[in-house]
């Protein structure tokens, strides 16, 4: 705590004399010393996590919510894997589970709130823990590894973040699962029926005495061996007599008790020469026992324990190998890390409040759980055991008809909520028409210090986010019209009737708009939906959708557009979307074109007449490389691991499996008056769409989503 | 902010106080990268040769994945690819030296460090990146700088990379594309041509009126600069001409030759392709040749923003200096795929494309084993106190740097490593590392059979067969591909003598002489010496004809044979789960499937111990 508040100080002379905004904010302040705008966020790494744990704990434990927010390696591990609004729900999720599976989580930002009915006012406790899934108990031969998206990693440099805190100390963890798998190989390498505590599988192969330096020196070895034997049988009393005999080499060897038995102590050996110790202990010596042993107070020892008989022996053995198991599950435990404040926030049953958070609890649960399930519904239900109530600010700045007036303009984002919403705690935006009787009071708390106007100010650090997301949220509660003080603490937000309407709903996809109820796992009632600001310009149809892929040259969305039209007649085509260069989507005016569409490819691929030949779409699809298939081929391509840079390298990489597969779809499509599509063809005069308003190519829709 | 960084420092410093090695290395960022690029470029054109040593963000994440002696140069070379695909280099240390009087090493250590920042927001040179957290804690432990590393790390763009985005940053000066001269002019286009080319002369006319009234009122020259379209283009006047297709930049450009004193230059669109020609009126030749040399400094600035660290390998591939390195297969899969192009499918190719950019190429390891077998093969400290307690040859080795300065680094040492282990191992072998004075793209003879040689050996610390490897060296005997089996599904945790006493007597081809070796916990091979055992037992076992009760049992428990085309399938495609058993399993059911394709039997002799080599020359 000393040494803290040391580089605390000396910080502060660094910020005085090096930042002239600083100085003067701290010298209008001259009040207690360090003033507020000078401290900075409680930051957590290793080297002080146990005391701020148990803080925390008691933080969290009085807190009427809990906000979060994390900060990442990456979001998207392609392009395509971005949020579209052509994405299906079960699409999204696939996604989302990608990106959270592939990326690490460097920052975890957790802020407990607490109403304090005297002051009138919340009290925040920022935290910001460092992260790191640094590799702390022996695996089992799979190296941790993570994905990091290069633009993100300028995004944090951007905003200074600490990477050197962040590898250097993070705070390393455990998910349940990882720990129950660590216990579980435990279990396996101390079976009883393993006679040989010191063995596991990777030292397979039996030492053998095959150079002339080992044949020598295991000969010593077992001369000297059977020598302090030999002095512990003639001299009972074992501890003082057993000296003389072995002082030639006592820096090595020395006498000692070990579980109540005389043992020789064999340091300073190489890894082999204690191999061959080994292996002479065992062959020549029926009542001595060669045991390797970590402790906490005498280190690594390897010793050579002296038993009475061989039932004693076993007994050594079976007490020696509790011991070390009992080690390693101090070391799980002592891994389990940062998940214990996870653990916490969980058994205490607090409200959750991020911001569009939906991506970070899929985090949460694959860092801190266990593998994400495959389908959305799954996953709800099981991050619900977890955490019953969770509120997203986005959500309640979006759906709430009050809030979205005072946001007025579409964009929702953090920052721009917590100036619109808490001037009196932003600093950059002074002006606002809101009366200040509705003001909701933060004072903030770090280390024992409060302070009733606190600013980090360092945005995008987590800590300093989910103070923000507290804020907003408990100035949001204001306008729902909730009272702190009409309430006998403590507060019962989860239960308030006002916020009953969007807790526990979460925004899938912003870019979709799609909403999802955590405790049913399915989409939003349509009464909340449509009080949203429609955000859709055209109402997409995923059945009537299929997926081409190819040379970015053969996939301009007139040309597929005029093709398409040729073939299925003039409106055929109500919309194309790119997802990137080489894959877009065709939607259908209706879902029987889809099928006819497949059974034309396959005869078309199956038939080699001229007639197939001539045809338009032979054009694009075998004479322009282009491939295709239905919407559901999609889902199935985003849910591989595989992440090629562009799509149709994903497509092609997931593979040659994928190729029977479309064949069959088309197949199994009903079959139709095949001759239907060529007459229809031939009515069709080559009328040339000139709108192409409808057609929204990704780059367009990129700097919308913006 | 400012306290954070305050504690990094500190960390960093703490944990440089504890090494020993005080090696002055150059450490290059983003804010020194100019200056040291041509202190590099003397360097290297006045050295013998150039050593070189990667510091990447990960390496093979299971046991299998590691390159093993069981793998031919086709697996081999697939497993790199897979690595320098998904990890990043952080260090890339280069350093330029000579051999004096057989044993003065004279050295310029460089170590830059890499971020592959989108510096031209065009998504390159890499979206994404693996990391392996261990490998990020061992350069903690030496005290490695992230943030220096991400925040000022010098960018790249790979020789690809550069053409794909030549277009979308365009070529500034023209000159270079007036080449062909379009014969067929259609209407359309004289009336183009006719039409500029009156407008152009207009404006070259108002100009030099505008020139002669010095006197002319502020409002009358903009009001008229306004009339006749004209900008000004630094100091000059220019005049943007739009064109709407590739032809009617070519017609323009043509047109403008007529002009004598006018540069053209074109406009980048912002997509693809020109939006726009600029034509820029100079006052006379010397003045065109001045604007020329301008456009084209500004140019050539444009470009080293662009390729970044990519011109210390341009700098190394033009002086055409043997590079020396300790691990080439692995190293130049990075170097090709981060700075050349992406990875081609094959060995082969992978060769071909680069061995023009890189004619020699030396492997330590590869020297190291003329020496004989030896264990800790990976280990380059181990290395050199291994040839240390064996050998006399000491290396009198100096170090000068340019603009030496009081901060000494750790990073980047290792380059200076395989320089020491270089020359002594030249030493010790008696190969003269001297190079011909006059001709530096020819190595003398005795080196030149030991270059483009790339070992397959991965630089793993934690070697999977543990101190075992004599067995694996000490047999020298070849053994083709076809010999091999792959056996899993049997008890975990079994060990390989296990396994072997199991099998022995189980089915006639195991009464003979055979080895059991663990490839991971789940996944054992079987060596016959005979391959017509491997196909009998293959057989059997596809047939179920088994007439030993202790191999039925050992089937009902699940035990699992294939042939070598299956892991080398595993290793072609994608799978890369931690266990091989999970991925040949996965990999036989995929065939299942298309069991009509046959793949072609390819040269499939491998060593059956770690002498294996693929010599480049040889493919």
């Amino acid at each position: 705590m000393k040494n803290h508040y040391l580089v605390r100080a000396l910080t502060t002379a660094q910020t005085l004399t090096r930042t002239s905004t600083f100085s003067r904010r701290a010298l209008c302040s001259s009040a207690a010393p360090p003033s507020a705008a000078d401290v900075a966020l409680k930051n957590v790494t290793t080297s002080n996590f146990e005391p701020a744990l148990a803080e925390l704990r008691r933080h969290v434990k009085e807190a009427d919510f809990v906000s979060i927010d994390l900060e990442m390696t990456g979001v998207t591990s392609a392009p395509w894997r971005e949020s579209f609004e052509f994405d299906r729900p079960d699409v999204q999720y696939l996604k989302i589970k990608d990106s959270a599976e592939k990326f690490a989580v460097v920052q975890f930002g957790v802020c407990p709130f607490r109403w304090d009915a005297h002051s009138n006012s919340f009290v925040a406790h920022p935290h910001n823990f460092y992260i790191f899934p640094r590799q702390e108990i022996p695996g089992d031969g799979i190296a941790y590894e993570f994905l990091c998206q290069t633009s993100s990693l300028e995004f944090l440099a951007k905003y200074q973040f600490d990477f050197n805190a962040c590898i250097y100390e993070g705070i390393s963890y455990l998910s349940r699962s990882q720990e129950e798998e660590a216990l579980r190989r435990l279990d396996f390498l101390y079976k009883d029926d393993i006679p040989d505590s010191s063995s596991n599988w990777g030292k397979d192969v039996d030492t053998q005495l095959v150079r002339m330096a080992d044949i020598l020196f295991a000969e010593r070895m077992k001369n000297k061996v059977s020598e302090w034997r030999a002095g512990l049988l003639r001299e009972s009393n074992w501890g003082s007599e057993s000296q003389g005999s072995l002082n030639d080499i006592k820096q090595t060897f020395q006498t000692t008790f070990f579980h109540m038995r005389p043992a020789l102590v064999v340091n300073g050996l190489t890894s082999r020469q204690l191999k061959l110790i080994k292996l002479v202990t065992e062959k020549h010596f029926k009542d001595l026992a060669y045991v390797h042993v970590t402790g906490e107070i005498s280190g690594s020892q390897p010793l050579i324990v002296y038993t009475d008989s061989k039932t004693d022996r076993d007994l050594l053995m079976r007490e020696v190998k509790a011991c070390q198991r009992k080690e390693a599950e101090m070391k799980i435990k002592a891994a389990v890390g940062f998940r214990h404040v996870i653990d916490l926030l969980s058994s205490e049953k607090k409200l959750i409040v991020g911001h569009n958070c939906f991506l970070d609890l899929a985090h949460v649960y694959s860092k801190f759980v266990g593998s994400l399930p495959l389908t959305a519904e799954e996953f709800v239900s099981a991050i619900q055991k977890y955490f019953p109530y969770i509120i997203d600010t986005k959500v309640l700045l979006n759906l709430d008809d009050a809030l979205s007036r005072i946001m007025r303009t579409g964009s929702t984002s953090l920052s721009k909520a917590f100036g619109l919403l808490c001037p009196q705690i932003a600093p950059s935006f002074t002006t606002s028409d809101l009366a200040d009787k509705l003001r909701v009071k933060v004072e903030v708390q770090v280390d024992d210090q409060r302070f009733s106007n606190w600013n980090s100010g360092a945005k995008h650090e987590a800590g300093y986010d989910a103070f923000m997301t507290g804020c907003v949220f408990s100035q949001a509660c204001v306008h729902l019209g909730i009272d702190f003080n009409s309430h006998t603490p403590p507060l019962d937000f989860p239960h308030n009737e006002n916020l009953q309407k969007y807790i526990n709903h979460l925004y899938l996809s912003w870019m979709s708009g799609d909403i999802i109820d955590l405790k049913t796992g399915e989409p939003a009632s349509e009464s909340l939906v449509s009080s949203i600001l429609k955000r859709r310009y055209m109402k997409i149809v995923f059945s009537n959708m299929i997926l081409l892929w190819g040379p970015p040259s053969k996939l301009k969305a007139r040309d597929i557009r005029d093709c398409f039209c040729k073939v299925f007649g003039t409106g055929s085509v109500t919309s194309i979307y790119h997802l990137d260069d080489t894959a877009a989507f065709v939607q259908f005016s209706k879902t029987e074109m889809v099928s006819d569409f497949f059974e034309l490819k396959d005869k078309l691929e199956r038939d080699n007449d001229p007639i197939s030949v001539l045809h338009p779409m032979s054009k694009i699809l075998e004479g322009g490389g282009i491939r295709a298939a239905s919407y559901d081929m999609y889902k199935e391509i985003c849910s591989s691991p595989v992440s090629e840079l562009v799509f149709a390298d994903q497509a092609e990489a997931v593979g040659i499996k994928l190729k029977t597969r479309v064949v069959e779809t088309a197949i199994d499509v009903e079959k139709k008056q095949e001759n239907e599509i060529f007459n229809r063809e031939c009515e069709i005069s080559c009328h040339f769409r000139t709108d192409e308003v409808v057609d929204s190519s990704y780059q367009s829709e990129a700097q919308w989503s913006k | 902010m400012l306290f954070k960084r305050f504690l990094c420092t500190q960390t960093a410093a703490r944990h440089r106080d504890r090494r020993r090695h005080r090696w002055p290395v150059k450490q290059v960022t983003k804010s020194n990268f100019s200056e040291a690029l041509a202190e590099i470029k003397e360097c290297i054109f006045n050295s013998d040769f150039v050593a070189v040593s990667l510091e990447k963000t990960g390496g093979s994440s299971a046991p299998w994945q590691r390159i093993i002696p069981i793998d031919t140069a086709e697996t081999a070379y697939v497993k790199a690819k897979h690595n320098a695909e998904r990890f990043q280099i952080l260090q890339f240390a280069v350093c330029p030296f000579s051999v004096k009087a057989s044993n003065k090493l004279i050295a310029h250590p460089y170590n830059f460090h890499l971020f592959p920042r989108d510096e031209l927001k065009v998504g390159m040179p890499s979206y994404s990146f693996s990391c392996q957290s261990s490998y990020l804690a061992s350069m903690a432990r030496e005290g490695f700088d992230f943030n220096a590393c991400i925040y000022n790390g010098i960018s790249y763009l790979s020789r690809a990379q550069e053409s794909a985005t030549k277009v979308q940053i365009g070529d500034l000066l023209s000159s270079s594309c007036v080449g062909q001269s379009s014969s067929v002019h259609s209407v359309a286009d004289s009336l183009f041509t006719e039409r500029i080319k009156s407008r152009v002369r207009n404006w070259i006319n108002a100009c030099k009126d505008s020139n002669k009234t010095e006197v002319a009122d502020a409002l009358i020259s903009s009001l008229r600069k306004l009339v006749s379209g004209s900008e000004v283009y630094g100091s000059r006047p220019s005049l943007t001409i739009d064109v709407c297709s590739e032809r009617q930049v070519q017609l323009a450009l043509e047109m403008l030759k007529e002009f004598v004193n006018v540069v053209p230059l074109r406009v980048p669109a912002k997509g693809v392709g020109v939006q726009a020609v600029r034509v820029v009126l100079t006052s006379s030749a010397e003045d065109k040749k001045l604007l020329e040399k301008e456009i084209w400094d500004k140019e050539q600035e444009q470009r080293n923003r662009v390729r970044g660290f990519r011109e210390v390998i341009d700098l190394i591939s033009s002086s055409g200096r043997p590079v020396v390195a300790h691990n080439s297969l692995n190293d130049f899969a990075f170097i090709h795929s981060k700075f050349l192009a992406p990875l081609p499918l094959t060995m082969h190719e992978f060769r071909s494309s680069l061995i023009p950019v890189f004619p020699h190429i030396l492997d330590v390891n590869h020297l190291m084993k003329e020496i004989g077998p030896f264990d800790k093969m990976n280990n380059m400290l181990a290395a050199i106190s291994y040839l240390e307690r064996r050998f006399s040859a000491p290396i009198d080795m100096d170090i000068s740097n340019r603009a030496q300065t009081d901060e000494v680094n750790i990073h980047g040492h290792n380059v200076l490593r395989v320089c020491q282990l270089f020359v002594k191992l030249c030493s010790i072998l008696k190969i003269s590392p001297e190079v011909p004075k006059d001709d530096h793209s020819q190595l003398s003879p005795s080196l030149q059979s030991h270059a483009n040689i790339l070992s397959p050996y991965s630089n793993n610390p934690e070697n999977p067969i543990d101190d075992d490897v004599r067995i694996w060296t000490g047999n020298s005997k070849m053994v083709s591909t076809e010999n091999l089996i792959f056996l899993w599904g049997f008890e975990s945790g079994i060990s390989a003598r296990m396994l072997k006493d199991v099998l022995h007597d189980s089915h006639d081809v195991f009464s003979g002489e055979f080895d059991v070796r663990m490839i991971d916990r789940t996944c054992a091979i079987v060596v016959f010496w005979n391959s017509d055992f491997s196909k009998h037992f293959l057989t059997t076992m596809d047939s179920g004809a088994i007439s030993s009760d202790k191999l039925k049992d050992m089937i009902s428990d699940g035990l699992r044979v294939t042939g070598y085309e299956t892991y080398k399938r595993v290793c072609e495609s994608g799978l890369r789960k931690r266990d091989l058993a999970e991925c040949l399993e996965q990999a036989l059911e995929d065939s299942e499937i298309y069991s009509g394709v046959e793949s072609q039997k390819e040269e499939s002799v491998i060593c059956w111990n770690n002498d294996e080599m693929i010599n480049l020359d040889d493919l």
